[in-house]
Protein backbone atom coordinates (compact mmCIF):
# COMPACT_ATOMS: atom_id res chain seq x y z
CA UNK A 1 0.00 0.00 0.00
CA UNK A 2 3.10 2.31 1.41
CA UNK A 3 5.05 1.42 -1.97
CA UNK A 4 1.57 2.64 -4.47
CA UNK A 5 1.13 5.87 -2.55
CA UNK A 6 4.74 6.50 -2.96
CA UNK A 7 5.04 5.24 -6.62
CA UNK A 8 2.01 7.90 -7.61
CA UNK A 9 3.63 10.94 -5.17
CA UNK A 10 7.10 10.25 -7.39
CA UNK A 11 5.62 9.80 -10.36
CA UNK A 12 2.97 13.38 -9.91
CA UNK A 13 6.52 14.90 -9.18
CA UNK A 14 8.18 13.56 -12.03
CA UNK A 15 5.74 14.54 -14.22
CA UNK A 16 5.34 17.98 -12.92
CA UNK A 17 9.38 18.55 -12.78
CA UNK A 18 9.10 17.17 -16.79
CA UNK A 19 6.69 20.30 -17.23
CA UNK A 20 8.24 23.09 -15.43
CA UNK A 21 12.24 22.57 -16.75
CA UNK A 22 10.73 21.52 -20.16
CA UNK A 23 7.65 21.80 -21.43
CA UNK A 24 7.27 24.92 -20.32
CA UNK A 25 9.93 26.61 -22.86
CA UNK A 26 8.18 25.10 -25.62
CA UNK A 27 6.45 28.01 -27.03
CA UNK A 28 4.73 26.53 -31.13
CA UNK A 29 3.50 29.05 -33.03
CA UNK A 30 2.84 32.50 -31.19
CA UNK A 31 2.03 30.77 -27.92
CA UNK A 32 -1.35 28.76 -29.22
CA UNK A 33 0.33 25.51 -28.45
CA UNK A 34 1.31 24.76 -24.76
CA UNK A 35 1.27 21.25 -23.70
CA UNK A 36 0.44 20.41 -20.46
CA UNK A 37 1.96 16.84 -19.99
CA UNK A 38 1.91 16.96 -16.03
CA UNK A 39 -1.79 16.31 -15.96
CA UNK A 40 -0.94 12.40 -16.62
CA UNK A 41 0.42 12.25 -12.92
CA UNK A 42 -3.41 12.63 -11.95
CA UNK A 43 -4.98 10.30 -14.64
CA UNK A 44 -3.01 7.85 -13.75
CA UNK A 45 -4.00 7.60 -10.18
CA UNK A 46 -5.40 4.11 -9.72
CA UNK A 47 -9.34 4.00 -10.16
CA UNK A 48 -10.28 3.33 -7.01
CA UNK A 49 -8.61 6.19 -5.23
CA UNK A 50 -11.06 8.26 -2.79
CA UNK A 51 -12.45 11.30 -4.61
CA UNK A 52 -11.01 13.14 -1.63
CA UNK A 53 -7.24 12.10 -2.17
CA UNK A 54 -7.92 13.11 -5.90
CA UNK A 55 -8.76 16.77 -5.02
CA UNK A 56 -6.13 16.72 -2.71
CA UNK A 57 -3.25 15.48 -5.28
CA UNK A 58 -5.07 17.52 -7.56
CA UNK A 59 -3.91 20.97 -5.39
CA UNK A 60 -0.22 19.72 -4.76
CA UNK A 61 0.19 18.86 -8.13
CA UNK A 62 -1.23 22.47 -9.49
CA UNK A 63 0.52 24.37 -6.51
CA UNK A 64 3.58 22.87 -7.97
CA UNK A 65 3.03 23.50 -11.17
CA UNK A 66 2.08 27.23 -9.87
CA UNK A 67 5.83 27.06 -8.09
CA UNK A 68 7.64 26.22 -11.35
CA UNK A 69 5.79 28.91 -13.61
CA UNK A 70 4.87 31.85 -11.52
CA UNK A 71 1.35 31.80 -11.52
CA UNK A 72 -0.11 31.13 -8.51
CA UNK A 73 -3.44 29.71 -8.45
CA UNK A 74 -3.94 29.27 -11.88
CA UNK A 75 -2.91 25.51 -12.38
CA UNK A 76 -4.18 24.65 -8.75
CA UNK A 77 -7.75 26.08 -9.63
CA UNK A 78 -7.26 24.17 -13.65
CA UNK A 79 -6.32 20.86 -11.62
CA UNK A 80 -8.78 21.25 -8.83
CA UNK A 81 -11.51 20.98 -11.62
CA UNK A 82 -9.70 18.28 -13.04
CA UNK A 83 -9.22 16.35 -10.19
CA UNK A 84 -13.41 16.71 -9.67
CA UNK A 85 -13.49 15.37 -13.07
CA UNK A 86 -11.65 12.18 -13.16
CA UNK A 87 -13.77 10.14 -10.63
CA UNK A 88 -16.73 11.50 -12.79
CA UNK A 89 -15.24 10.66 -15.98
CA UNK A 90 -14.08 7.59 -15.25
CA UNK A 91 -17.46 6.36 -13.22
CA UNK A 92 -19.63 7.25 -16.57
CA UNK A 93 -17.11 5.15 -18.50
CA UNK A 94 -16.82 2.28 -16.55
CA UNK A 95 -17.41 -1.18 -17.85
CA UNK A 96 -21.25 -2.42 -16.95
CA UNK A 97 -19.55 -4.92 -14.63
CA UNK A 98 -17.33 -2.33 -13.49
CA UNK A 99 -13.48 -2.48 -13.49
CA UNK A 100 -11.55 -5.47 -12.94
CA UNK A 101 -9.23 -5.65 -9.98
CA UNK A 102 -5.91 -4.49 -10.64
CA UNK A 103 -7.02 -2.53 -14.05
CA UNK A 104 -4.64 0.75 -14.34
CA UNK A 105 -6.17 3.87 -16.53
CA UNK A 106 -3.69 2.92 -19.03
CA UNK A 107 -4.08 2.38 -22.88
CA UNK A 108 -2.42 -1.00 -22.13
CA UNK A 109 -5.26 -2.10 -19.70
CA UNK A 110 -8.06 -0.54 -21.24
CA UNK A 111 -7.94 -0.11 -24.78
CA UNK A 112 -7.86 3.11 -27.51
CA UNK A 113 -11.61 3.86 -26.97
CA UNK A 114 -11.53 3.79 -23.70
CA UNK A 115 -8.33 5.77 -23.02
CA UNK A 116 -9.13 8.34 -25.73
CA UNK A 117 -12.04 9.23 -24.20
CA UNK A 118 -10.73 9.27 -20.28
CA UNK A 119 -7.64 11.45 -21.37
CA UNK A 120 -9.35 13.35 -24.47
CA UNK A 121 -12.62 14.30 -21.99
CA UNK A 122 -10.29 15.31 -18.88
CA UNK A 123 -7.63 16.88 -21.31
CA UNK A 124 -10.38 19.25 -22.62
CA UNK A 125 -11.83 20.04 -19.56
CA UNK A 126 -8.90 20.92 -17.54
CA UNK A 127 -7.12 23.38 -20.80
CA UNK A 128 -10.73 25.20 -21.21
CA UNK A 129 -10.39 25.81 -17.45
CA UNK A 130 -7.09 26.55 -17.46
CA UNK A 131 -6.51 28.90 -20.27
CA UNK A 132 -9.87 30.97 -19.78
CA UNK A 133 -8.67 31.47 -16.23
CA UNK A 134 -5.91 32.55 -17.28
CA UNK A 135 -7.65 35.39 -19.15
CA UNK A 136 -9.82 35.75 -16.51
CA UNK A 137 -12.49 37.27 -18.92
CA UNK A 138 -14.17 35.84 -22.19
CA UNK A 139 -13.09 38.58 -24.28
CA UNK A 140 -11.36 37.13 -26.82
CA UNK A 141 -13.38 34.02 -27.22
CA UNK A 142 -12.30 32.27 -30.30
CA UNK A 143 -8.45 32.88 -29.81
CA UNK A 144 -8.47 31.18 -26.62
CA UNK A 145 -10.78 28.46 -27.77
CA UNK A 146 -8.30 28.10 -30.48
CA UNK A 147 -5.67 27.80 -27.63
CA UNK A 148 -7.96 25.33 -25.51
CA UNK A 149 -8.31 22.58 -28.62
CA UNK A 150 -4.48 23.07 -30.34
CA UNK A 151 -2.61 22.63 -26.83
CA UNK A 152 -5.46 20.15 -26.16
CA UNK A 153 -4.60 18.35 -29.03
CA UNK A 154 -0.79 18.33 -28.35
CA UNK A 155 -1.31 17.40 -24.81
CA UNK A 156 -3.21 13.94 -26.01
CA UNK A 157 -0.84 13.23 -28.24
CA UNK A 158 2.36 13.50 -25.60
CA UNK A 159 0.11 11.95 -23.21
CA UNK A 160 -0.49 8.68 -25.77
CA UNK A 161 3.47 8.52 -26.31
CA UNK A 162 3.79 8.61 -22.79
CA UNK A 163 1.69 6.03 -22.47
CA UNK A 164 3.60 3.45 -24.79
CA UNK A 165 6.79 4.86 -23.18
CA UNK A 166 5.92 3.51 -19.85
CA UNK A 167 4.55 -0.13 -21.12
CA UNK A 168 7.39 -0.75 -22.67
CA UNK A 169 9.37 0.05 -19.89
CA UNK A 170 7.66 -2.06 -17.57
CA UNK A 171 7.61 -4.86 -19.73
CA UNK A 172 11.14 -5.07 -20.21
CA UNK A 173 11.56 -4.85 -16.75
CA UNK A 174 9.13 -8.05 -16.63
CA UNK A 175 10.82 -9.86 -18.86
CA UNK B 1 -29.20 18.67 12.54
CA UNK B 2 -28.81 15.52 11.86
CA UNK B 3 -29.85 16.17 8.41
CA UNK B 4 -27.94 18.56 8.09
CA UNK B 5 -24.73 16.32 8.98
CA UNK B 6 -26.17 13.81 6.69
CA UNK B 7 -26.44 16.96 3.93
CA UNK B 8 -22.61 17.93 4.16
CA UNK B 9 -22.00 14.46 4.44
CA UNK B 10 -23.30 13.47 1.00
CA UNK B 11 -21.72 16.45 -0.76
CA UNK B 12 -18.39 16.41 1.45
CA UNK B 13 -16.22 16.01 -2.15
CA UNK B 14 -18.00 19.02 -3.59
CA UNK B 15 -17.79 21.34 -0.66
CA UNK B 16 -14.21 19.82 -0.13
CA UNK B 17 -13.80 21.04 -3.85
CA UNK B 18 -15.39 24.18 -3.63
CA UNK B 19 -12.80 25.36 -0.37
CA UNK B 20 -10.13 24.35 -2.17
CA UNK B 21 -11.10 26.08 -5.14
CA UNK B 22 -11.70 28.93 -3.54
CA UNK B 23 -8.02 29.09 -2.01
CA UNK B 24 -6.91 28.42 -5.44
CA UNK B 25 -8.77 31.56 -7.05
CA UNK B 26 -7.85 34.03 -4.31
CA UNK B 27 -4.23 33.15 -4.74
CA UNK B 28 -4.74 33.96 -8.58
CA UNK B 29 -6.67 37.45 -8.15
CA UNK B 30 -4.13 38.05 -5.64
CA UNK B 31 -1.43 36.99 -7.88
CA UNK B 32 -2.34 39.36 -11.04
CA UNK B 33 -1.37 42.41 -8.86
CA UNK B 34 2.14 42.94 -8.26
CA UNK B 35 2.12 45.17 -4.84
CA UNK B 36 1.01 42.36 -2.93
CA UNK B 37 3.48 40.08 -2.38
CA UNK B 38 2.56 35.93 -3.85
CA UNK B 39 3.96 33.52 -1.74
CA UNK B 40 3.90 31.06 -4.42
CA UNK B 41 6.44 31.90 -6.92
CA UNK B 42 9.18 31.28 -8.93
CA UNK B 43 11.48 33.18 -6.85
CA UNK B 44 11.17 30.55 -4.20
CA UNK B 45 14.51 28.78 -3.12
CA UNK B 46 13.24 25.58 -5.01
CA UNK B 47 12.67 26.28 -8.23
CA UNK B 48 15.01 28.91 -7.97
CA UNK B 49 17.60 26.22 -7.86
CA UNK B 50 16.43 23.73 -10.55
CA UNK B 51 16.17 26.95 -12.90
CA UNK B 52 19.18 28.21 -12.13
CA UNK B 53 21.13 24.75 -12.96
CA UNK B 54 18.85 24.91 -16.31
CA UNK B 55 19.74 28.54 -16.60
CA UNK B 56 23.57 27.46 -16.15
CA UNK B 57 22.91 24.72 -19.17
CA UNK B 58 21.03 26.76 -21.43
CA UNK B 59 23.69 29.53 -20.98
CA UNK B 60 26.16 27.49 -22.19
CA UNK B 61 24.58 26.83 -25.42
CA UNK B 62 24.54 29.95 -25.90
CA UNK B 63 27.47 32.04 -24.80
CA UNK B 64 28.44 32.97 -28.47
CA UNK B 65 25.58 34.96 -28.79
CA UNK B 66 25.19 36.35 -24.83
CA UNK B 67 29.54 37.56 -25.33
CA UNK B 68 28.07 39.56 -29.01
CA UNK B 69 25.53 41.34 -27.16
CA UNK B 70 27.65 41.89 -24.37
CA UNK B 71 30.62 43.28 -26.36
CA UNK B 72 28.31 45.35 -28.13
CA UNK B 73 26.60 46.80 -24.86
CA UNK B 74 30.35 47.65 -23.98
CA UNK B 75 30.55 49.59 -27.14
CA UNK B 76 27.72 51.36 -26.54
CA UNK B 77 28.31 52.41 -22.84
CA UNK B 78 32.07 53.66 -24.06
CA UNK B 79 31.14 55.75 -26.74
CA UNK B 80 28.27 57.27 -24.69
CA UNK B 81 29.94 57.41 -21.53
CA UNK B 82 33.63 57.89 -22.21
CA UNK B 83 34.99 59.64 -19.20
CA UNK B 84 34.92 57.37 -15.73
CA UNK B 85 32.92 54.24 -15.13
CA UNK B 86 34.13 51.66 -16.75
CA UNK B 87 37.44 51.92 -14.95
CA UNK B 88 35.97 51.28 -11.60
CA UNK B 89 35.27 48.18 -12.37
CA UNK B 90 32.04 48.41 -10.42
CA UNK B 91 28.50 47.38 -11.20
CA UNK B 92 27.20 50.76 -10.05
CA UNK B 93 27.29 53.64 -12.31
CA UNK B 94 25.66 56.86 -12.33
CA UNK B 95 22.06 57.84 -14.36
CA UNK B 96 21.81 60.96 -13.29
CA UNK B 97 23.48 64.17 -11.29
CA UNK B 98 22.00 67.51 -11.32
CA UNK B 99 21.18 67.40 -7.91
CA UNK B 100 24.30 65.97 -6.76
CA UNK B 101 22.62 63.07 -5.60
CA UNK B 102 22.97 59.76 -7.07
CA UNK B 103 19.46 58.92 -7.38
CA UNK B 104 18.94 55.57 -9.78
CA UNK B 105 21.58 53.03 -9.36
CA UNK B 106 21.54 50.35 -12.12
CA UNK B 107 22.82 46.26 -11.01
CA UNK B 108 22.74 43.48 -13.68
CA UNK B 109 20.81 40.64 -13.06
CA UNK B 110 20.99 37.23 -15.21
CA UNK B 111 17.98 36.02 -16.31
CA UNK B 112 17.38 32.32 -15.21
CA UNK B 113 13.87 31.96 -16.61
CA UNK B 114 11.19 33.79 -18.80
CA UNK B 115 8.21 33.28 -20.59
CA UNK B 116 6.99 34.81 -23.28
CA UNK B 117 3.24 32.91 -24.21
CA UNK B 118 1.40 33.80 -21.58
CA UNK B 119 -1.43 36.10 -20.70
CA UNK B 120 0.49 37.22 -17.78
CA UNK B 121 4.33 36.60 -18.38
CA UNK B 122 6.55 36.45 -15.36
CA UNK B 123 10.43 36.62 -15.64
CA UNK B 124 13.18 35.20 -12.74
CA UNK B 125 16.36 36.91 -12.02
CA UNK B 126 19.55 35.95 -10.26
CA UNK B 127 19.14 38.37 -7.67
CA UNK B 128 17.43 38.96 -4.47
CA UNK B 129 17.10 40.32 -1.00
CA UNK B 130 20.75 39.63 -0.58
CA UNK B 131 21.68 42.62 -3.71
CA UNK B 132 19.24 44.90 -2.08
CA UNK B 133 15.81 44.14 -4.13
CA UNK B 134 12.41 44.62 -3.26
CA UNK B 135 9.17 45.03 -4.73
CA UNK B 136 8.10 47.86 -7.12
CA UNK B 137 11.55 48.57 -8.40
CA UNK B 138 11.76 49.30 -11.90
CA UNK B 139 13.70 46.68 -14.43
CA UNK B 140 15.53 48.11 -17.92
CA UNK B 141 17.33 46.31 -20.73
CA UNK B 142 19.68 48.48 -22.51
CA UNK B 143 17.88 51.85 -21.76
CA UNK B 144 14.15 49.95 -22.69
CA UNK B 145 11.87 48.95 -19.89
CA UNK B 146 11.15 45.55 -19.10
CA UNK B 147 9.21 45.55 -15.97
CA UNK B 148 8.78 45.87 -12.44
CA UNK B 149 9.82 43.73 -9.29
CA UNK B 150 7.51 41.03 -7.85
CA UNK B 151 8.22 39.30 -5.40
CA UNK B 152 12.00 38.46 -3.49
CA UNK B 153 13.85 35.97 -2.17
CA UNK B 154 16.95 35.83 -0.74
CA UNK B 155 18.52 35.21 -3.95
CA UNK B 156 16.12 35.12 -6.57
CA UNK B 157 13.53 37.86 -7.85
CA UNK B 158 10.31 37.91 -10.18
CA UNK B 159 9.48 40.69 -12.33
CA UNK B 160 6.41 41.07 -13.85
CA UNK B 161 7.24 42.81 -17.91
CA UNK B 162 5.85 45.08 -19.88
CA UNK B 163 4.05 42.07 -21.56
CA UNK B 164 1.79 40.89 -18.77
CA UNK B 165 -1.73 41.91 -18.95
CA UNK B 166 -1.91 43.08 -15.11
CA UNK B 167 0.87 45.54 -15.93
CA UNK B 168 0.36 49.47 -16.95
CA UNK B 169 2.71 52.54 -16.62
CA UNK B 170 2.37 55.57 -18.06
CA UNK B 171 4.68 56.52 -21.15
CA UNK B 172 5.15 59.93 -23.33
CA UNK B 173 5.95 60.72 -26.88
CA UNK B 174 9.17 61.87 -27.21
CA UNK B 175 8.54 64.30 -29.37
CA UNK B 176 5.39 65.81 -28.39
CA UNK B 177 5.91 64.80 -24.54
CA UNK B 178 1.92 63.68 -24.82
CA UNK B 179 1.13 61.49 -22.20
CA UNK B 180 -0.51 57.95 -22.64
CA UNK B 181 -0.78 54.97 -20.99
CA UNK B 182 0.72 51.45 -21.97
CA UNK B 183 -1.64 48.02 -22.20
CA UNK B 184 -0.76 44.87 -23.26
CA UNK B 185 -3.58 42.32 -24.85
CA UNK B 186 -1.89 38.89 -24.05
CA UNK B 187 -1.23 38.12 -27.68
CA UNK B 188 2.39 39.07 -29.31
CA UNK B 189 5.52 39.87 -27.20
CA UNK B 190 6.37 42.30 -29.92
CA UNK B 191 3.30 44.80 -29.53
CA UNK B 192 1.34 46.74 -27.41
CA UNK B 193 -0.81 49.39 -27.49
CA UNK B 194 -0.72 53.17 -26.08
CA UNK B 195 -4.23 54.44 -24.79
CA UNK B 196 -5.64 57.69 -23.43
CA UNK B 197 -3.58 59.79 -25.54
CA UNK B 198 -4.96 63.40 -26.08
CA UNK B 199 -5.85 64.30 -29.47
CA UNK B 200 -2.81 67.17 -29.46
CA UNK B 201 -0.16 64.03 -29.57
CA UNK B 202 -0.46 64.27 -33.08
CA UNK B 203 1.99 60.76 -33.58
CA UNK B 204 3.24 59.78 -36.38
CA UNK B 205 4.78 56.55 -37.26
CA UNK B 206 8.20 55.42 -35.68
CA UNK B 207 7.71 57.78 -32.72
CA UNK B 208 9.72 56.85 -30.24
CA UNK B 209 7.55 56.37 -26.99
CA UNK B 210 9.65 56.83 -23.63
CA UNK B 211 8.99 56.89 -19.63
CA UNK B 212 7.22 59.58 -17.82
CA UNK B 213 9.32 60.06 -14.55
CA UNK B 214 6.08 59.93 -12.78
CA UNK B 215 6.49 56.80 -11.26
CA UNK B 216 8.85 55.61 -8.12
CA UNK B 217 9.39 53.03 -10.63
CA UNK B 218 11.90 54.20 -13.63
CA UNK B 219 13.42 56.95 -14.39
CA UNK B 220 12.56 59.70 -17.08
CA UNK B 221 13.51 58.51 -20.66
CA UNK B 222 13.80 54.91 -20.81
CA UNK B 223 12.98 53.45 -24.58
CA UNK B 224 9.34 51.49 -24.05
CA UNK B 225 8.69 51.59 -28.01
CA UNK B 226 8.14 52.53 -31.20
CA UNK B 227 4.90 53.46 -33.01
CA UNK B 228 3.22 51.37 -35.73
CA UNK B 229 0.05 52.70 -36.18
CA UNK B 230 -2.42 54.77 -34.50
CA UNK B 231 -6.29 56.42 -34.76
CA UNK B 232 -9.03 57.96 -32.78
CA UNK B 233 -11.25 55.44 -32.18
CA UNK B 234 -15.03 56.70 -33.65
CA UNK B 235 -17.26 59.16 -30.87
CA UNK B 236 -13.91 59.22 -28.50
CA UNK B 237 -11.56 61.89 -27.92
CA UNK B 238 -8.12 59.85 -27.38
CA UNK B 239 -5.27 58.33 -29.66
CA UNK B 240 -4.89 54.71 -29.53
CA UNK B 241 -1.69 54.01 -30.60
CA UNK B 242 -0.22 50.14 -31.48
CA UNK B 243 3.69 50.14 -30.65
CA UNK B 244 6.53 47.95 -31.11
CA UNK B 245 8.03 47.50 -28.20
CA UNK B 246 11.68 48.06 -28.00
CA UNK B 247 12.77 45.43 -25.28
CA UNK B 248 12.84 41.85 -27.22
CA UNK B 249 11.64 39.21 -24.89
CA UNK B 250 12.48 36.55 -26.64
CA UNK B 251 15.67 36.83 -26.20
CA UNK B 252 16.36 38.35 -22.57
CA UNK B 253 19.71 36.99 -21.30
CA UNK B 254 20.94 40.22 -18.81
CA UNK B 255 18.79 43.21 -17.40
CA UNK B 256 19.02 46.09 -14.85
CA UNK B 257 17.48 46.36 -11.98
CA UNK B 258 17.12 49.80 -10.94
CA UNK B 259 17.27 51.41 -7.48
CA UNK B 260 15.50 54.83 -6.61
CA UNK B 261 17.38 56.09 -3.88
CA UNK B 262 14.29 58.26 -3.80
CA UNK B 263 11.55 56.28 -4.10
CA UNK B 264 10.66 55.89 -0.37
CA UNK B 265 11.01 59.24 -0.02
CA UNK B 266 8.32 59.80 -3.07
CA UNK B 267 5.84 57.31 -2.27
CA UNK B 268 5.53 58.36 1.18
CA UNK B 269 4.39 61.51 0.35
CA UNK B 270 2.42 60.34 -2.15
CA UNK B 271 0.16 58.26 0.28
CA UNK B 272 -0.05 61.68 2.56
CA UNK B 273 -2.23 62.23 -0.69
CA UNK B 274 -4.39 59.48 -0.62
CA UNK B 275 -5.03 59.47 2.92
CA UNK B 276 -6.27 62.76 2.94
CA UNK B 277 -8.74 61.86 0.08
CA UNK B 278 -10.47 58.91 1.89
Amino acid sequence: MISLVGKNILRMAFFVLIQGMVLNRIDLWQGFILPFIYILGLLMLPLNTPRLLVLVAGFATGLAVDTFSSTAGLHTSACLVLAFFIPIVSKVLSPREGYEAGQRPTLHDLGWGWYLSYAGTLTLIHHFWLFFMEQFRLTPFFSTLAKVLLSGAVTLLLLIISQYLIHSSKDRRNA
Amino acid sequence: MRSLWQLIFRYHVFLVFLILQGLAISMLVRNNNFHHNAYISSSSRLTGYFYDKRSILAEYLRLQKVNEELARENALLRSEQPQAFLQLGDHIYLFEDTLYLRQYEFLPARVVNNSVNRVRNFITIDKGSRNGLSTGMGVACRGSVVGVVKDVSEHYATVMPLINNGFTISVKLARTQAFGRVEWDGKDPTLARVVEVPRYANPTKGDTLVTTGYSAYFPEGLMVGFVEDYRIPEGENFYEIDIRLSTQYYQLSYVEVIQNRLAEEQLELETLNTEADD
